[in-house]
């Protein structure tokens, strides 16, 4: 397995290489890892393989965590009553490489509805199947240790940035509404992040494994929107708050782009919440149709962002300063940013 | 195993042949093609041989040929009607440049959709039509035509996953006659697609343009079947907890289809997902402590299913049977160097 991640990463590598290429020396010149010769450009890419295994092993030690607070009152390393119940992984924090910290915020939700607590029971389980196969496949000498992760204050941070109503008083911890919105800021972005790296990949059979979760997450991602969709047809609660938290996201995420036009990654806006749409179908006029689906609506293609897009996303605007990167990149989720080998993220 | 479904399908050709009256030949293309294994003819002229190594453009026209299929579904469920012309003619050199027929059975709007269901309809329709115009888009004059395709297909196809009468409540299976049965519909489609493109996504030798736009594609086909599976699984739990608790025979029929799945998820058995099952079983959680299963994935690493090009033709031709050239859903095969299954 370790040597299938390896590949897979290598061929992330190769990609990237290629992406920056194709941006032209202009563009390379404003990024901040870039040169503008092709050689020393291709030297500033310094990811590995690990590198990438180990930036979505830390997305998901921060998705995990969020669900099984949420399902059992307890982080991934602490089984209790009701993770045992749930069959949910007991992870062994075997990750040594960077700064182990600690998780803070974040209690059971005290679910009213079968409908959206099994979900939640069930998602946990998944997030934290995924960080077992990347902690088992990256090999506890190379795999990242558990980041600092703040799941309590982090959510009133962004739902105050995002401007939703009582923001400040935003714990997505209260009801089964609040949990949704909670999950809602996470999933979407799980699917572009795989997005961006997938391609990556020159193993077929790494690449397989990135698709296999890729898919994981966008299931996860259209349970999310449907369930809240079902729960606010009208979009008058819950669901005008996906409104809010998409703008967000699209805006942190194009800052990620850091001024470069895009090339192979989305324009403004690459995110959407709820609010229906007008569509043509076949030979018949402007229909109103839901948004089940966060892709680009001009060719429903699901959107991809880079590393740097989805680090601003989870720090809260931390990755990026002007028409820089900042590693690291600190901020909401990850307090002391994300573990990371040599080379960081950014 | 072939046998069982041999048998299994017999019953629903008969079926199909007794509720298709006067589409004789369609049935008989299925007959042909899917129980007795010989190699149907059929009337579009068969390309070239198949090359060793497929093009990416070949992978492309095959992912088109399936999202012929599901728009066609979702366009007539959410309107009534299909594709426009304009979306199905074939390119100057893709060797199919003619459309194939459509089989419209049954199909038709689906009938008292609440106007919410009416957009989730009309967005799932608009995306799926947005998916053969990008591909088309993308593969130029290579672009295969739609094949023909067969609507009328899901009657035979649910009986042999053995949905009966009974078990869906009055009258056969019609995924365009209520809601229920449109998400049973859907739900034909929507794991499969994921699979299909999950399978395919590695195979692509261009991953700047084509493999990121596979894996978007695989993304939305997820999102979809997210949808579907959530909204089986959320009537499900609303019919048990209404007072009195009510069955709601669609989640079972939804697992009957998936085990037909299963059962023509045949061939390639170096492939990933044939090493273990491809699917998972909707399920009824009954606490809010205990799991739902909205995510098709492996139990131990909760990654999503893949399947070759050959599992999927199995599939949408309702048959397990090696050369077949056509059936089920495409009475005249896909119009792909992968038409005929070879494993």
């Amino acid at each position: 397995m370790a040597n299938q991640e390896t590949q897979l990463l290598d061929e992330i590598i190769v990609t990237n290489r290629r992406k920056m290429l194709t941006l032209g020396a202009s563009s390379l010149a404003a990024l901040v890892l870039g040169a503008s010769s092709t050689k020393a450009e291709a030297a500033t890419v310094a990811y590995t393989d690990t590198d990438i295994l180990n930036f979505a092993l830390n997305l998901e030690y921060l998705e995990a965590n969020y669900y099984y607070l949420a399902a059992f009152g307890t982080t991934i390393d602490v089984a209790n009553a009701a993770s045992t119940a749930a069959n949910a992984p007991l992870i062994s924090l075997t990750g040594t490489v960077g700064t182990a910290g600690t998780v803070s915020g974040g209690s059971a939700v005290p679910f009213s509805t079968i409908t959206v607590g099994s979900y939640a029971v069930e998602t946990a389980v998944e997030e934290g199947k995924h960080v077992q196969l990347l902690l088992s496949a990256l090999g506890p000498t190379v795999a990242v240790a558990q980041p600092a992760i703040n799941l309590g204050t982090s959510f009133q941070t962004l739902a105050t940035a995002a401007q939703i109503p009582g923001g400040a008083a935003f714990s997505p911890y209260a009801s089964d509404e609040t949990f949704l919105v909670g999950a809602y800021v996470f999933e979407d972005v799980g699917v572009t992040a795989y997005h961006g790296a997938a391609p990556l990949l020159t193993s077929a059979a790494n690449l397989g494994t990135a698709a296999g979760i890729l898919a994981v997450e966008a299931y996860h991602a259209g349970l999310i929107r449907t369930t809240i969709n079902y729960l606010d047809p009208t979009a008058t609660g819950i669901a005008s708050y996906t409104n809010l938290i998409s703008t967000l996201r699209a805006t942190l995420s194009q800052a990620g782009l850091l001024g470069v036009a895009p090339g192979t990654f989305d324009p403004a806006p690459d995110d959407y919440g709820l609010a229906t749409f007008n569509v043509s179908l076949g030979a018949s006029a402007n229909v109103t149709a839901t948004r089940l689906t966060d892709a680009n609506p001009a060719n429903v293609v699901a959107f991809s962002r880079n590393t740097t897009q989805v680090l601003n996303i989870v720090t809260g605007g931390g990755a990026v300063s002007g028409t820089t990167a900042v590693s690291p990149a600190t901020g909401v989720f990850f307090p002391n940013g994300m573990n990371a080998g040599p080379n960081g993220f950014r | 195993m072939e046998k069982k479904l041999t048998t299994l399908i017999d019953k629903a050709l008969s079926r199909r042949s007794f509720l298709a009256g006067s589409s004789t030949l369609a049935a008989a293309t299925v007959i042909a093609g899917c129980s007795s294994g010989t190699d149907y003819v059929p009337p579009t002229p068969t390309p070239t041989p198949t090359p060793t190594t497929p093009t990416d453009a070949d992978y492309l026209n095959y992912a088109l040929n399936l999202e012929y299929l599901e728009a066609q579904f979702y366009l007539y469920a959410a309107t009534g009607s299909g594709l426009a012309a304009a979306d199905i003619a074939g390119g100057a050199s893709s060797g199919y440049t003619t459309p194939g027929t459509l089989t419209a059975g049954s199909a038709a709007q689906v009938p008292n959709l609440t106007p919410a269901q009416q957009q989730i309809l009309n967005e799932i329709a608009y995306e799926e039509q947005s998916h053969v115009r990008f591909l088309r888009s993308a593969l130029g004059a290579s672009a295969v035509a739609m094949p023909s395709i067969d609507l009328s297909f899901f009657g035979p196809l649910a009986v042999a996953a053995g949905i009966t009468t009974a078990a869906t409540g009055t009258g056969s299976f019609n995924p365009f006659s209520s809601f229920d049965y449109f998400l049973v519909g859907a739900f034909i489609f929507e794991d499969v697609g994921v699979t299909a493109y999950s399978g395919a996504a590695g195979l692509l030798t261009d991953k700047t343009v084509n493999l990121p736009a596979a894996a978007g594609i695989l993304a939305v086909e997820a999102y979809h079947a997210g949808y579907i599976r959530t909204s089986l699984t959320g009537r499900a739990i609303a019919a048990a907890g209404a007072s009195p608790a009510t069955a709601y025979p669609y989640l079972a029929a939804a697992n009957q289809v998936a085990a037909l799945r299963a059962t023509l998820t045949v061939g390639d058995s170096a492939a990933p997902s044939t090493t273990g099952s491809v699917e998972t079983d909707l399920i009824l959680p009954t606490s809010v402590r205990t799991a739902s299963a909205i995510v098709a994935a492996d139990p131990t690493h909760a990654v999503g299913f893949a399947r070759t090009v050959n599992q999927v033709h199995h599939i949408v031709y309702g048959s397990a049977t090696v050369g077949v050239k056509s059936g089920g859903f495409f009475p005249s095969g896909t119009n792909s160097i992968f038409a005929t299954t070879t494993a």
